[in-house]
Order: C-alpha cells, then sequence, then structure tokens
C-alpha cells in the first residue's frame, strides 16, 4: 500500500466536510471517489496531498522518495502568463530538480502535449491544462498521483485521452493513483475500486465491478430489430427507437442476451443504467 | 533556498505589471523635471523674491540637485504606494491563480517559500529605489546641471552643491531601509487577507495613516521615540543643517528591527496556514 488515510475527520466554520474517512491505495492501483459537489472530496484529496491539516485521523505514504505525492486540487493551477515549457521549469527549479531541456520536452511528450506552443498557457484548453498540470505532477517522480475532478470541463476526445493516460501512469509505472469525481461514468471507465463519499462519509466501497452490479437496475440494448424480440416482452421493458430498456438483475443479463441472440437479435451494445438514487443511499 | 529565491526574481520579471511599476515611476520623474523645466524657474522667482534682496546664491537654484531632492520627496507616498501594488501582487496573484496550492504540492517547505517572496520583495525595493535614485542623478545633471541646494524643513536651509549630492545619495540610502519597510508590511497584509484588492486597500491604508500619524506631536517619549511612524522619515534628517546621525541610526537600527519582525510575523502565520 502506497497512501492510507484513517479515519479523517475535518470541520469547517459551519459544516462537518469529512466525518471519519478511511482510504487506501495501492501501486498499480486506480481507486476512484464518487461524491456530489460538496460532498467533501477536495477537502479529503487536500488532507492526503497534506495541503490542509486534518482535524483528527493520519495520512501514512509509504514512500522513501523525495516527493511521495504530486497532484491536482479542483483544476490545473498554472503560471499563465508562463508557456508550458517555462511551467514546467520553474516548478522543477523550484525544488531544486537538476534537468535539461530534454527533460522538459520528454515530460511534455508523456502527457500528449505539443512541443511546438510557446505560447502562454492562458491560450490553451482545459484538457491541455489538465495534462500540463499533471506534467507538474509528475515531477520528482512520485509514487502516488491524486487527481481531483481530473475531467471536469473537458470535452470527450480530452476525456477519453485522459483514460488513457491515466491508465497507462497505473499499469506502466506502478502510480498509485486516486481520482475523484461527481460523474461515475467518468470513473467506473478507469477505477479498480470505487468508494461513495456522501456529506463528508464513505457510504460505499468496494471494487468497481462489484458496485456497479449492485446499482445496476436495467440495462440499455441496442439493436436494429429489437422491437421483434419476444422474450423482451416477459421483461419490464421500455422501446425507443432501436434500444429496449430492460429491468433485469445483473446476473440474469448475459442469459437473456443469449436468449436475444438465439432469436436472431443483433445486438450492438448493452449499457448498464446505474441508479444514483441506490448508489447514494447509506 | 537558492533556487526558490531565482523561481521568484523569474516570475517578477516575467509579468507585465512589474515593468509597467517600473515606467510608472520613470514617468513621475519625467513629470517632475518637465513641470519644473516649464514653470520652476517662476514659482522659484516669487519664493525668493524677499530673500534674493538680501542674499546672493551662487548659481541657479533651479538645478539638479533640486530636482533630484523633488524626486526622492516620491519616497513619501507615490513610490511605496507602487512597491506594495506590486510585493502584495506577488502573492496575491498566486492565491487568486492558486499557483500557492501548486507549489504547496511539490516538495519545497513554506517557510522557504514564503522566506523567499520576502527576499525578493526586498531585493526588488532596493533595486526600484537604485533605479529612482541613478535616473533621478543622471537626468537632472543631464538636464539642470549642479548647483546649491535649498530646502524648507522647519526653516530654509542651503547646502553647497557638493554637500547637497552626499546629502541625497544618503537620503536614498536610508529611505531605502523605509521602503522595504512597507514592502514587507505589505507582503505580511497578503498573506493575512490572500485577496488582491483587499490586501491594496489595506496596505494603502496603512500608509496613509503612517503618513498622517508622522505629522502628529504625541508629547510622549515611548510614542516619539518607539512608534513606527516617527521612524520612516529617517531619510529627511539628511537636510536637516546639522545632520542628527545618532537619531538617524537609532532609528534605521528600530526599523530594521520592526521589519524582521513583521517578516517573522508573516512567516509564522503562513506556515500555520492552511493552503486551500
Amino acid at each position: 500500500m502506497i497512501i492510507s488515510g484513517q479515519n479523517l475527520s475535518k470541520s469547517y466554520t459551519s459544516i462537518n466536510a469529512l466525518n471519519d474517512v478511511s482510504i487506501t491505495c495501492s501501486a498499480g492501483e486506480i481507486v476512484g471517489v464518487v461524491g456530489a459537489n460538496g460532498s467533501g472530496k477536495s477537502t479529503l484529496f487536500k488532507i492526503l496531498l497534506r495541503v490542509m491539516k486534518p482535524d483528527t485521523g493520519t495520512v501514512t505514504i509509504n514512500s522513501k522518495r523525495i516527493k511521495p505525492i504530486g497532484g491536482i486540487i479542483e483544476k490545473p493551477a498554472l503560471y499563465e502568463y508562463l508557456n508550458p515549457y517555462e511551467n514546467l521549469k520553474i516548478f522543477a527549479s523550484m525544488q531544486g530538480l537538476e534537468t535539461n531541456r530534454q527533460f522538459f520536452l520528454d515530460s511534455l511528450t508523456k502527457v500528449g502535449l505539443p512541443l511546438n506552443r510557446k505560447d502562454p498557457v492562458r491560450n490553451f484548453s482545459m484538457g491541455m491544462k489538465q495534462r500540463l498540470g499533471i506534467a507538474i505532477a509528475l515531477l520528482n517522480n512520485p509514487e502516488c498521483l491524486v487527481l481531483d475532478e481530473p475531467f471536469s470541463g473537458l470535452d470527450p476526445i480530452g476525456i477519453a485521452s485522459l483514460h488513457k493516460l491515466i491508465t497507462s501512469l497505473a499499469t506502466e509505472e506502478g502510480l498509485a493513483i486516486l481520482i475523484s469525481s461527481h460523474i461515475l461514468d467518468e470513473l467506473n471507465k478507469v477505477c479498480h475500486r470505487l468508494n461513495v463519499l456522501k456529506y463528508g462519509k464513505i457510504i460505499q466501497s468496494g471494487t468497481t465491478q462489484e458496485l456497479l452490479n449492485k446499482c445496476t437496475t436495467a440495462y440499455v440494448i441496442t439493436a436494429s430489430n429489437i422491437i421483434s424480440s419476444s422474450i423482451l416482452n416477459t421483461y419490464n421493458v421500455t422501446f425507443k427507437n432501436d434500444q429496449a430498456t430492460v429491468i433485469i438483475q445483473p446476473g440474469k443479463i448475459s442469459e437473456l442476451l443469449q436468449i436475444l441472440h438465439s432469436e436472431h437479435i443483433n445486438i450492438t451494445s448493452c449499457v448498464p443504467e446505474i441508479s444514483m438514487n441506490k448508489l447514494f443511499e447509506n | 533556498m537558492k533556487n526558490l529565491i531565482f523561481a521568484e526574481v523569474y516570475k517578477l520579471f516575467k509579468q507585465r505589471k512589474t515593468y509597467y511599476a517600473i515606467a510608472a515611476i520613470f514617468l513621475i520623474e519625467i513629470i517632475i523635471l518637465f513641470s519644473a523645466y516649464s514653470q520652476g524657474q517662476s514659482i522659484l522667482d516669487i519664493l525668493l523674491d524677499n530673500l534674493s534682496q538680501s542674499f546672493h546664491f551662487e548659481g541657479n537654484l533651479l538645478n539638479g540637485n533640486l530636482l533630484i531632492y523633488l524626486i526622492l520627496n516620491t519616497l513619501w507616498f507615490h513610490l511605496p504606494l507602487i512597491l506594495i501594488i506590486i510585493i502584495s501582487g506577488t502573492l496575491t496573484s498566486e492565491y487568486k491563480d492558486r499557483t500557492v496550492l501548486s507549489v504547496m504540492l511539490q516538495p519545497i517547505s513554506k517557510w522557504k517559500f514564503i522566506l523567499s517572496k520576502y527576499i525578493v520583495a526586498i531585493l526588488f525595493t532596493l533595486t526600484i529605489v537604485l533605479f529612482l535614485a541613478m535616473t533621478s542623478f543622471l537626468l537632472s545633471y543631464a538636464i539642470f546641471g549642479k548647483g546649491d541646494l535649498i530646502v524648507f524643513i522647519d526653516t530654509l536651509n542651503f547646502f553647497e552643491s557638493s554637500g547637497a549630492y552626499y546629502r541625497i545619495k544618503y537620503a536614498f540610502l536610508f529611505g531605502s531601509i523605509s521602503m522595504v519597510f512597507f514592502s514587507v508590511v505589505s507582503l505580511t497584509l497578503a498573506i493575512i487577507l490572500e485577496e488582491t484588492t483587499k490586501t491594496w486597500i489595506a496596505a494603502a491604508f496603512f500608509l496613509i495613516i503612517s503618513n498622517i500619524l508622522l505629522k502628529v506631536n504625541f508629547n510622549n517619549y515611548f510614542l516619539d521615540k518607539w512608534l513606527y511612524v516617527k521612524l520612516t522619515d529617517t531619510w529627511q534628517y539628511l537636510f536637516y543643517f546639522e545632520i542628527p546621525w545618532d537619531k538617524i541610526y537609532w532609528n534605521t537600527s528600530l526599523i530594521i528591527v520592526y521589519t524582521i519582525v513583521t517578516m517573522l510575523v508573516g512567516i509564522i502565520i503562513f506556515n500555520k496556514k492552511d493552503i486551500a
């Protein structure tokens, strides 16, 4: 285990932002924290990143590196008047990193930033800023990366590309990665484990698959001839164009798909519908 | 620490507002020189009409030394105001853009980071005063030449040209220490208030109150000797006929101590604060 936060609590003047929260993340693992706005995600991550002191609880980071942990809180905070190269250079120099030009070019390439942009980062898209923020977080080779809402403000291409980057950092470089989001769909594609945070408390946790199965109440099956299926009429189903939304338990979807196949239904996709009420109920 | 100081200098000189501040200081100088060139002689003639009937003045009184003295008087308000805007901005802009959070996410100690900001603030202040001194000497002597200096402090004081140069030079030196004090106070206010406008208002208010209280006669030995406002005009003592060096050394030592204490308070507050 690289990082562990145990029994973390934090109160502000009028609210209890975190209440006895425990969370862990191991090398090569991607752990997600999902919660609505104001659920305490950023407070939790600030405490894990040690820029905020908890009222109670401890954070343990099992790393002997100079920089055990790197991260981004809410959105990447960059020197907007500097270009990406200069931003990397200044953050590296502040921590006394021995570097050269090639090092910075490699860092930019690693996160998929173009090398030909010499203009200030104030002109950059949010996706590019997120990438530069990650490059800065990765300076000095941390073993753990904490990304708070990394997908916010990104277009679908940006989200897909960031998914790929995060996955490769965990699988290829063995980083322990903690990500938060208020949108479950973004997390379930990359996370091995998920924690659901509500009003400062973790109300559910487990592997991504376990949580998805627990909270899936229906599946949307797409097929051009879906309306001709007879088996679907025995389920609680609603049709819309080429899609059928079937209320069925996750354990029985495989059997239904086989029957649909035997009925010569040309299925092109089957997407679980997750009940947010179930996910966020205590 | 050296890396942090270099980084702070790099950031300071990469921002346009730093150059705007330098340009503003230079522009104030130019305006003073231009006003003196166009109207100075007639004003001096009115002021000295009676005296010139009784005394003989060597050379033209509207000379470089008088002009440098007029520029030196920007140390009362104009220069510290520009300095507090720039110096407090080095931190409030980091709070606004949240880069202070990005910095604190790196393996950098909080006290070293803020100490480096204080060091750069002091170096920048000294550089700006040096810039003001050099440009005012160069431009004033080039345009108006040298001559005797007439200064009104309680009474009219006349100094020969060589003595005037010596006094002005030291006035800039001791004035720079007062400017450092105001810069350090503005950075400490930025640590406490974080927000740009609030910090500007508080720092400008501090400067105005200091200037007002300076003129108040407390008739109290302790306040007159120890209150900071009575120490920020030490550079003016260089224009008394007899320079009170003991008073100058005492005031300077005390304001240096106050500056260090203000820095320490700022460092302690910054260290205790959550960066969120």
